[in-house]
């Protein structure tokens, strides 16, 4: 549509909003309650413009021309129009620069700063405000209002991590839209009218995982994260744009630091990956790096106790100690969310030891790397069919919100000039949701199905089974197609359906048909079924039979990246197993198995035990030698999220000592070994992958770039030999909360209380547990500590625990008979 | 508006002309007129058999032709409305009656609805035939109690006697009513509003584009129609668009309720002809004001005021004539203002219900309507204001109009600015003595 923004003629695409126009021309009005990826509402009034357009003769159908000078005559909106709410018309004209219109803007102004306290100098916001911008921008200097401002509460702590100042509110309604639109957990609601309106929650908290981002769109400082409050200025923080290291989604982050220290991880923007928002763990978990007893020294065990050194003696402690075991008896393992140049790292320096025991844990016993038809996250806010196997709220939180952007059917708007859409039209508030193109399967109740058209709730474990009589279901009535009687056929093959599998027979035909029926159908799994490689095959064939493309959510943020580089051992009997009697000396990356007391007492008797950690741990405690290493936030280099979508880490300017990472590692024993080892520095690295795949990641923009699925050839040659799924009574679920880092987090720790021991109401009276009591029970071997927390969308006889790099998710034995209840200590249950 | 009687001379004009009868009222006032018996006594739902027996797209078509305009104070034309609804797709529809009367100086539907409450059920069945809806809503003011109580008991009379529910006075159409009280909030009279605090939602107005007859309740087509112009659609049916538009103006077609209040010798609701004047509804209907006026409010509190003066009472209740005045017909909500009646007083209580009943959705009417300008008015009656706290307000008001998401700034901005214009010597002597020209003794609405 042509349309003239001031001077500026200008070709837009219908359905724009007026607003977008006028940035698209290279003007600006002003604007609070729009915001990127929500409906426009047209409620705080200050992107008036004035508008006008032609108009059609009723009785002719011709434009009505003005008589002087012969062109369609403009018909002026009576009043200004909120630009936002306004979509542009063939032939529209707006003015942004008149007279009227700055009178307009000038008056929006002071009427948002009536009620709005003038403390911009104590405000965390402050410098980064669109409201101080705006009324420098757009106001007039001076106030009118001579009377007492709104007196409201200052510091009420809307939940532990978000802290609400009602006087500084402005009732854009961001966050309050926020709420009902993107995550779908309306927490959040105006209380009272007119000029007494304040948000609040009528709950105890802000019970949604992705309750931070609130902080990221508040125009002004009436919502603060709690973590960063008073912790230093705007204009002070250095910021660094990064992609979390958290799970795999690879969302968008930007840290900011200041004097050596993270203060607060606000969103970044990727338009692919998270478009604006991130996760609660991943916000708020971030205090741990700052936490005084980081490991910021090498150290080795002299007489017994850990000394520290400098980084070359302790090289020269570690060559010396591996010079003595055989190297096919050394093992390497990195942490599954080391880079992908750490990867490359550890690979050189398994290759220069000559073992083939390296690998990256956790790493479940199927591969995470999907097959040919990868869904990117794009396809799955996009798809019209969805099939969901575990709870990728909790294990890929990003995956969960671009699901709940495929069911408002509204697919991503394309990028303008100025970038993404400030008021999207097609976005409403309260969309009615296609609830019926989810289902999700899982072997508890998860916050995704509140959300799904369909739940299934197989065994736990079970997942195997039910695919497997999907696939069989799949396949019969394709056959049955082709048969005499189709309608008979059809009947027969649902004939010998087991309803033991989590679903009826009808259930299961219907989901059938949805995935037939839809366009674009999207298979996602997680690590229940990566626990078992006979449910990850079935899931990979039924994807192929129902056409649909395929998303696996690996078990932390690079699992998919460091299987796809094949840091991996070099026969599945050299997996990863630190329990392994044949291993003499271990080089362990932010890895603690020694919790486990089995693995503690065999790695008393080995040759060597070499851990780079951040901070002090069973495995430490045990180890020759102690490396410092730098968490997620500090890492220069590359990671691949589900997706297969390369993406730039970069490190924040934090004050860690002599911390580095992986490949610092193997640069300072090389130099010990006089050996240049690839993969020494992270640009060494990078000249590495670039051979492999075909890729600078130096040059990686800011948004990532997805890596075209490996060939299939080179999958098969790196096909895993199956390992057989464990079993037990403790189901290991993913947390969307990093449990090993929960007791350096502070704040997080409050929001979200203590890691949880879930199980059926019924199982803990028959236990005598109570809520909110802190008990001791062994998991896998495990000692965990977890509180008490009976939940009824727990299956009875199956007992839910959180997680932790050591403990894979997936079945694991539970010793309930040693279970040590912790006298007196109870916690709050979130 | 074809086939409509077009010949201005032979309007009924006036409530004199012999030829005018009372209808929408004819039983208000009347002892036990409201019960279903009484109705069907006098040929009540007769109408609607009429109705029904016609199509859809006849009944939209004769209401057309009758000149029926919204009765809730916009005055858009009934069956246009009407006519907006999209064709059925088999799935739920809704006419909604917007009995959420909260206007002050507004009071013609609670007495429709008290005494004649079957009235307003036969013409939501008939509305509801029109555009094929099955289900009715009235959403009734919370104040109202009488009158929802009223209006259920009517509600199960007719469910009991087949009229609503399926296949209503024996045919195959299905109608039946929700009774909806509100909260007490002026912004649901407002019909996107009123929509949102049906379901459940807090009542701020939506945003329109879509309008309620492409996403209305629950995002289904809906058509909202005022009490007034529901009851008056029987009597178009029963009685003919041409003897609905032989009253009226060219402009103004039909019958209306003047509810005339303030210094008046007879308050009350006076069913008129469209066109009568102001001066018959003054001083012939409401016996006159009581001594000297300077003002009066032609319909409802939302409308600017217009003097008190031989030309303007003069004016007919039209719409097109109050708009050419530069106030409107609203409501019909008639209040005289008298002379000794301090205008600074009585702006201030105006603004003091706005400033009450703002939603809080939008800026200028949250921060002006209802924080800045209720305390503006009160440091001038507190004897606190400078003649520059006159022209700040009037700059302010200029600020509001035609800027806010919905009408409610506009109506407090209106009266406000409309007030200066008339009285500016009120304001001004106010703001330099710090005492009213006329210093009040009772306020004249309490």
């Amino acid at each position: 549509m042509k349309i003239h923004v001031n001077d500026v003629p200008l070709d837009v695409a219908p359905g724009t909003s007026v607003i977008d126009a006028v940035f698209a021309a290279g003007y600006d009005v002003p604007y609070f309650c729009s915001q990127e990826y929500m409906s426009p509402i047209g409620a705080c009034r200050m992107c008036l413009a004035r508008v006008g357009a032609p108009r059609k003769d009723r009785a002719t159908g011709e434009w009505i021309l003005d008589e002087a000078t012969g062109d369609a005559k403009i018909f002026w909106f009576p009043n200004p129009m909120a630009t936002c709410t306004t979509q542009v018309m063939e032939g529209m004209v707006v003015d942004t620069l008149s007279k009227e219109v700055k009178r307009a803007q000038n008056g929006m102004v002071e009427f948002t700063l009536v009620n709005h306290p003038l403390d911009c100098p104590t405000c965390d916001k402050g410098g980064a405000c669109e409201l101080q911008d705006r009324a420098y921008e757009y106001g007039t200097g001076e106030s009118r209002f001579v009377f007492d401002k709104r007196h409201q509460e200052k510091h009420h702590a809307l939940s532990e991590a978000i802290t609400l100042d009602r006087e500084r509110c402005i009732h854009c309604k961001r966050c309050v839209r926020y709420f009902e639109e993107v995550p779908g957990d309306e927490v959040l609601d105006f209380i009272e009218r007119g000029g007494h309106t304040y948000i609040g929650t009528l709950e105890d908290g802000l019970p949604s995982p992705f309750s931070g981002n609130i902080t990221d769109i508040c125009p002004v400082g009436a919502l603060l994260d709690s973590t960063s409050r008073f912790r230093g200025r705007n204009w002070e923080y250095h910021h660094t744009d990064t992609t979390s290291l958290d799970d795999p989604s690879g969302a968008a982050l930007r840290i900011d630091a200041r004097t050596g220290r993270i203060e607060r991880i606000k969103a970044g923007l990727n338009d692919e990956v998270n478009k604006t928002w991130i996760d609660d763990g991943t916000r708020f978990g971030h205090e741990y790096a700052d936490h005084a007893d980081r490991i910021t020294l090498p150290m080795v065990r002299k007489d017994g106790r850990l000394e520290p050194v400098a980084w070359s003696e302790a090289m020269r402690v570690v060559r010396d100690k591996l010079g003595g075991v055989d190297g096919t008896k050394v093992g390497v393992a990195i942490r599954a969310d080391a880079t992908l140049e750490e990867g490359v790292a550890a690979q050189a320096l398994a290759a220069h030891l000559g073992t083939g025991r390296l690998d990256h844990a956790p790493r479940p016993a199927a591969s995470v790397l999907p097959g040919g038809a990868p869904a990117t996250l794009r396809d799955v806010a996009t798809s019209d069919g969805l099939l969901v196997l575990g709870d990728p709220t909790h294990e890929a939180a990003i995956v969960d919100l671009r699901i709940k952007d495929a069911l408002k059917g509204v697919p991503p708007a394309d990028l303008l000039p100025h970038g993404v859409p400030i008021a999207d039209l097609r976005l409403t508030e309260r969309m009615p949701r296609k609830t019926e193109i989810l289902t999700v399967v899982a072997p508890y109740r998860t916050d995704l199905m509140k959300h799904a058209g369909r739940t299934v709730t197989p065994p736990a474990g079970g997942e195997g089974a039910l695919l497997r009589a999907l696939l069989a279901l799949a396949h019969a009535r394709t056959e049955a197609q082709g048969a005499s009687d189709p309608g008979k056929a059809a009947d027969a093959a649902l004939a010998g359906w087991d309803d033991a599998v989590g679903m009826s027979a009808a259930d299961a035909a219907a989901l059938l048909d949805a995935l037939a029926a839809a366009e674009a159908p999207v298979l996602i799994w997680g690590g229940f079924v990566s626990a078992d490689p006979d449910a990850d095959a079935a899931a990979r064939a039924l994807a192929t039979a129902v056409g649909a493309k395929t998303l696996i959510l690996g078990p932390m943020a690079n699992a998919a990246g460091l299987e796809r580089i094949g840091v991996l051992p070099s026969h599945e009997r050299y997996a990863y197993d630190p329990a392994s009697s044949e291993v003499r000396a271990w080089i362990l990356g932010d890895l603690d198995p020694a919790q486990d007391p089995t693995v503690a007492k065999r790695f008393a008797d080995l040759d060597a035990l070499i851990v780079h950690a951040a901070f002090e741990n069973a495995t430490t405690a045990l180890a020759d030698v102690v490396l410092p290493a730098v968490t997620g936030y500090e890492k220069e280099g590359s990671t691949l999220n589900a997706e297969g979508r390369l993406l730039p880490v970069r490190a924040a300017p934090v004050e860690a000592g002599a911390a580095t990472d992986f490949t610092g590692v193997v640069k300072a024993y090389g130099e010990a070994a006089g050996e240049r080892l690839e993969g020494r520095s992270v640009r060494s690295a990078r000249r590495v992958l670039k051979k492999r795949l075909d890729v600078d990641l130096a040059e990686l923009p800011d948004d990532g770039r997805l890596l075209p699925p490996a060939p299939a050839a080179a999958r098969g040659a790196r096909a895993l030999p199956a390992r057989r799924a464990a079993t037990g009574s403790a189901l290991v679920v993913p947390s969307l909360v990093r449990i090993e880092h929960l007791d350096r987090n502070p704040t997080l720790l409050r929001e979200h209380g203590g890691p949880t021991l879930r199980m059926h109401p019924s199982d803990a009276h028959a236990h005598g547990l109570t809520r909110g009591e802190v008990v001791t029970v062994p998991v896998g071997g495990i000692p965990r500590r977890l509180v008490v927390a009976p939940d009824d969308g727990v299956p009875e006889g199956t007992w839910l625990v959180p997680t932790l790099p050591d403990q894979p998710v997936g079945l694991h034995p539970l010793d309930l008979d040693a279970l040590r209840r912790e006298r007196g200590e109870t916690a709050e249950v979130a | 508006m074809s086939g409509a009687v077009t010949d201005t001379v032979d309007r009924i004009t006036s409530r004199r002309d012999p030829r005018f009868e009372v209808t929408l009222y004819a039983y208000v006032g009347v002892e036990g007129a409201h019960t279903l018996d009484a109705y069907l006594e006098r040929g009540g739902y007769d109408a609607a058999r009429r109705a029904l027996a016609m199509e859809p797209g006849e009944v939209v078509d004769l209401v057309k032709a009758s000149g029926l305009r919204g009765r809730g104070g916009a005055g858009f034309p009934a069956g246009v409305k009407w006519s907006f609804m999209p064709p059925p797709d088999g799935r739920d529809r809704y006419v909604v009656c917007n009995a959420d009367e909260s206007e002050p100086g507004s009071c013609k539907d609670r007495y429709l609805m008290e005494d004649d409450p079957h009235q307003l059920i036969e013409g939501m069945m008939i509305a509801g035939h029109a555009i094929q809806a099955t289900t009715g809503v009235i959403y009734v003011r919370g104040e109202y109690h009488h009158a929802y109580e009223r209006l259920r008991a009517a509600m199960e009379e007719a469910r009991a006697r087949g009229i609503l529910g399926r296949g209503v006075l024996g045919t195959d159409v299905d109608f039946d009513l929700i009774l909806h009280r509100g909260a007490g909030a002026y912004i649901c009279g407002e019909e996107t509003a009123l929509m949102n605090s049906f379901e459940g939602l807090r009542a701020n107005p939506r945003l329109k584009p879509p309008f309620p007859a492409q996403a209305g309740v629950y995002g289904r087509p809906t058509t909202i129609n005022n009490v007034t112009t529901l009851a008056s659609v029987v009597h178009v049916v029963a009685k003919g668009a041409d003897w609905f538009a032989a009253m009226g103006t060219d402009d103004s077609k039909g019958i209306h309720h003047a509810q005339v209040s303030g210094a008046v010798a007879r308050p009350g609701v006076f069913e008129v002809p469209l066109g009568i004047t102001y001066r018959e509804i003054i001083h012939d209907l409401a016996g006159g004001p009581v001594g000297p006026a300077k003002a009066f409010i032609p319909g409802g509190t939302s409308c600017p005021l217009l003097p008190f003066d031989d030309a303007h009472l003069d004016l007919p209740m039209e719409y097109a004539a109050m708009a050419n005045a530069g106030t409107m017909m609203g409501t019909g909500g008639v209040i005289v203002i008298p002379q000794d009646q301090c205008i600074v007083d009585a702006m201030y209580n105006v603004v003091r219900f706005y400033a009450h009943e703002s939603c809080g959705k939008c800026t200028p009417c949250r921060e002006g309507v209802a924080t800045w300008l209720p305390k503006m008015y009160q440091k001038l009656l507190a004897g606190l204001g400078t003649p520059e706290d006159v022209d700040l307000i009037e700059d302010m008001v200029k600020n509001l109009r035609g800027t806010a998401f919905c009408p409610l700034a506009d109506a407090a901005a209106w009266p406000v600015q409309k007030s200066l214009e008339l009285f500016r010597d009120e304001y001004e002597y106010l703001a330099h003595h710090g005492t009213p020209m006329y210093p009040a003794k009772d306020r004249w609405s309490a």
